[in-house]
């Protein structure tokens, strides 16, 4: 037959959207790099210590991003599932950092030398540990019972109903915060050694920078705790049998691990770095609220997937990028500083368009996904 | 009795008096005893708090519920009042501690009510039934006999009336009109509907006029959700794509109508239908602009890719970039109404046509699309995209469209919004509005447009007019959404589709095996 030989038809097929894609991209691009050319080259009016000082706060932001993201990445890894409601699980953190300050700022004593001291300033080292302790266990807590009540019994669902589950979860969370606690915005109540806005004194090229106590806590913090996890996922059992049940569940399972606990144990992992970056939040920021959890937690969700979700040092690197980003590119661009949510979200938007799997992360098969 | 009875028993207990507590906390107790108070008739002014035998009523209930709950259906009725009777004491015991510090801070005269907002000592004296340490005595009594009795209830009436409940409201019509299709006369079985038709309209048009502008503003805002509602189930749930930001394509539309028919900040002054047409335009404008890069990623990235967007959108209706072209934080005021036929046309009562008669038309091309070739494409691209495109569906194509119809509805519904109120500012759209939105489909039931009037009702019209219930509107919401994703995924009211599909089955080939049923995500 004549037709056998002919090479199959090949159909037109649209290619509008990568077209869209990559004008949008190189709009996008070429935008950056013309406000970057105006501010650094054309105005050039920021001086040295400018820049120090929103790296100084980028790196302690970033360090907080990276400690929710981990959650996100360890929750996505096992359960191929967005733990919406992780914001949430740091706010409960942070509340109950909140309420160890304000506990130990009421007993006061007679110190030695005379004076009323609270527990907390006279004991400062005691309090944070205190704040830091009872906040990460009050938040793997929340993260467990999460689990439990609203995704454990969706585990065979399809894939949007555990979402849905999810941000039903965040929205109850945050409106028993507010009903229980008020929509009050209040102040943490810092020991007087970490008191916000004092720090070491730096001078950079002839101007005094202020490096604050309470970043280099949460910085440090969050360095000890990332390495503490990374140590504990590579070295430990359980982070090898979170490794096992992450690639594969049923095989998993038939190798003699307990899947569900292994997932409890999880969410009981990401709660505790979730706790531990509510009370540096409340630490360094200073304000706790019902809604505190909202923002970091989608900023934490976009380093992530900046980093490559799944992939644990993506997930740090994501968070110290974005934390970055966000300080330095309102200034770098020349944009008014409100518009760093908006920041995030763009780069959130850009990176799932053209390289979902993130910087490190590897391209997952279709069976996977 | 056998160990493990206890120890369930001991753990539901423990779980209902922690959820006791935490409803405390919020002052919930208070707000269902007024409730009551003004079910039986007895009206509360409002801040006052009601008396105190509708308190004693509310905990005999929720101790009822604990005795139905906790006893389990396949256990005998002596070890089902054996377990009400642990869970009932557990509750008593929980709540009973709680009742002590409660008791002490009324006595001590501390105020905690810097920081748990709820616990004011004239609403804990209130649960304390005004008796203070005795209370908790009471309590336990209370408690542990409404619990038995809950049980006592639950063997009496064998049949589970909260399963029939969560059946749904579908079946019980369902079962009603088979019922009454079976002795009604033939004529009415083939005009009934035309008469049904009539009666409806007919209602439509003389009862906004018979009700207060309040009602008519409630009966608008449900109408706008059911415009909104049908909008978002064309992206949701006809193709399959998960919208989490909605309320940017509402905001396109509110913000069009503002920027076009309001003296300030541009003084076009175009007139209200010009104006609405153009913010459908550029609803539909937003979706082709988001939609082409982000088609074809997984869903689930797409949701929180969407989500980005609609924040994207509010952040920058508010910020200073902006505030000379939108009006920043303060919004848009003084946005004017439509006229029809030179004549003003915008009382309470002309918006509640106009909504209903956008909405008519919403669920006719609703209707009609959802059987349409484009409408049964979108359904094969989400049952099976490889199947769908080796059918010769343009993936992409297809979604693409169902994302600029939805926002097209969106823009719609934004317009009327916002002319209506007569103002707008990016608080109008905040994510919760989505999340709204979404709410509306899954409580109601995704796909079904009765599901979709009824989710549109309890979400946005009770609330409205249970005016107590307003604080813990979100509350109960995010707790329902959980709830109806683990129980009953399919809403209230599910679609018809794959009984209708069996129906046809059944009638082209009668000897062949009915049609796949049922199954839906």
């Amino acid at each position: 037959m004549v037709n056998e030989n002919r090479p199959p038809r090949r159909y037109k097929r649209s290619n509008l959207s990568k077209i869209v894609r990559w004008v949008l991209g190189i709009i996008v691009l070429s935008y950056i790099f013309w406000r970057l050319y105006t501010v650094f080259i054309v105005q050039n009016e920021y001086t040295p210590d400018i820049w120090f000082r929103l790296l100084i706060s980028g790196l302690v932001i970033g360090g907080v991003y990276s400690l929710i993201a981990i959650g996100y990445t360890l929750v996505y890894g096992i359960l191929r599932m967005i733990n919406f409601a992780h914001g949430e699980v740091m706010m409960i953190g942070t509340f109950a950092g909140y309420f160890v300050f304000e506990a130990t700022n009421a007993i006061k004593f007679t110190s030695s030398s005379g004076e009323i001291t609270s527990l907390s300033n006279a004991q400062p080292v005691l309090a944070v540990l205190l704040a830091f302790m009872v906040g990460m266990a009050v938040a793997s807590t929340a993260g467990f019972l999460l689990e439990k009540i609203a995704y454990r019994p969706l585990r065979k669902a399809p894939r949007l109903i555990p979402l849905i589950s999810a941000i039903g979860a965040s929205i109850f969370l945050q409106n028993l915060a507010q009903l229980l606690f008020s929509p009050l915005v209040r102040d943490y109540k810092n020991p007087a050694l970490i008191a916000r806005g004092q720090g070491w004194p730096v001078t950079i090229a002839g101007a005094q920078v202020v490096i604050p106590y309470t970043g280099v806590l949460t910085f440090s913090m969050s360095i000890i705790l990332m390495f503490a996890l990374y140590t504990m996922v590579k070295k430990s059992k359980l982070g090898k049998s979170m490794r096992a049940v992450a690639a594969d569940k049923p095989t998993a399972a038939l190798m003699g691990i307990d899947v569900n606990a292994v997932i409890s144990q999880t969410f009981i992992i990401s709660g505790l770095l979730a706790g531990a970056a509510g009370v540096m939040w409340g630490l360094h920021n200073g304000l706790v609220y019902y809604y505190v959890g909202f923002l970091p937690g989608i900023k934490a969700f976009t380093s992530a997937v900046l980093g490559g979700i799944g992939n644990i040092p993506g997930a740090m690197l994501g968070g110290m990028l974005l934390g970055l980003i966000e300080s330095i590119g309102p200034t770098a661009l020349g944009i008014s500083y409100q518009l760093k949510d908006v920041l995030a979200f763009v780069i959130l938007i850009i990176i799932l368009v053209f390289r979902p799997s993130g910087i490190l992360g590897e391209v997952l098969s279709e069976e996977k996904v | 009795m056998n160990r493990n009875l206890f120890t369930t028993s001991i753990n539901k207990g423990f779980t209902f008096g922690i959820v006791m507590i935490f409803l405390v906390l919020i002052d919930f107790e208070v707000m269902a005893a007024t409730m009551l108070s003004k079910l039986l008739g007895v009206n509360v002014v409002r801040g006052a708090l009601p008396e105190v035998r509708f308190m004693i009523i509310f905990l005999v209930l929720y101790g009822l519920f604990v005795g139905w709950f906790a006893s389990s259906d396949q256990e005998k009725p002596a070890k089902k009042l054996f377990q009400a009777l642990i869970a009932g004491l557990t509750v008593a015991v929980v709540v009973g501690l709680f009742d002590i510090a409660l008791n002490q801070l009324i006595t001590t005269g501390t105020d905690v009510r810097a920081y748990l907002a709820a616990l004011g000592p004239a609403s804990i004296k209130l649960f304390l039934l005004e008796k203070g340490a005795l209370g908790s005595l009471l309590h336990l009594g209370l408690f542990t006999g409404a619990s038995l009795l809950g049980s006592v209830l639950k063997i009496l009436l064998k049949s589970d009336p909260m399963s029939h409940f969560l059946k749904g409201i579908s079946t019980v019509y369902r079962d009603l009109r088979a019922k009454t299709q079976a002795i009604t006369p033939n004529w009415i079985k083939e005009y009934g509907k035309y008469l049904l038709f009539l009666l409806i309209g007919l209602s439509a048009f003389f009862l906004p006029r018979m009700w207060g502008s309040y009602n008519n503003y409630v009966l608008g805002l449900v109408g706008l959700y059911v415009i909104l509602g049908i909008g978002l189930n064309i992206i949701v749930e006809l193709s399959g794509q998960l919208m989490l930001g909605f309320a940017a394509f509402f905001a396109m539309g509110a913000y069009s109508m503002a920027l076009l028919n309001a003296p300030l900040p541009h003084g076009i002054m175009l007139g209200f239908w010009p104006a609405l047409a153009i913010g459908v335009l550029m609803a539909v404008l937003a979706a082709v602009l988001l939609g082409l890069p982000v088609m074809g990623m997984r869903g689930d990235y797409l949701a929180i890719v969407t989500l980005g967007f609609g924040e994207i959108i509010r952040i920058l209706l508010k910020s200073d970039l902006l505030t000379d072209f939108t009006g920043g934080p303060r919004g848009i005021q003084d946005i004017k109404g439509p006229t029809l036929f030179g004549q003003p046309f915008s009382s309470d009562i002309d918006y509640t046509y106009i909504i209903l008669v956008f909405m008519i038309l919403s669920i006719f091309i609703y209707k009609r699309l959802e059987r349409s070739r484009t409408g049964r494409a979108w359904m094969a691209v989400k049952e099976d995209t490889k199947v769908a495109e080796a059918t010769g569906v343009n993936i992409k194509n297809s979604k693409l469209l169902a994302l600029c119809l939805g926002a097209a509805f969106a823009g719609l519904a934004g317009g009327i919004f916002a002319a209506r109120n007569q103002f707008t500012g990016p608080n109008d759209h905040q994510l919760m509005v989505s999340m709204n939105i979404l709410s509306i489909l899954i409580v109601g039931g995704i796909n079904s447009v009765p599901g979709i009037i009824l989710g549109a009702f309890t979400l946005k019209g009770l609330p409205e007019i249970l005016r107590e219930i307003e604080n813990y509107r979100l509350l109960v919401f995010g707790g329902l959404l959980v709830f109806m994703m683990i129980s009953r995924p399919e809403g209230l009211w599910p679609a018809t589709r794959p009984n209708i599909e069996k129906d046809e089955g059944n009638r082209q080939k009668a000897e062949s095996p009915p049609g796949k049923g049922g199954q839906h995500d």
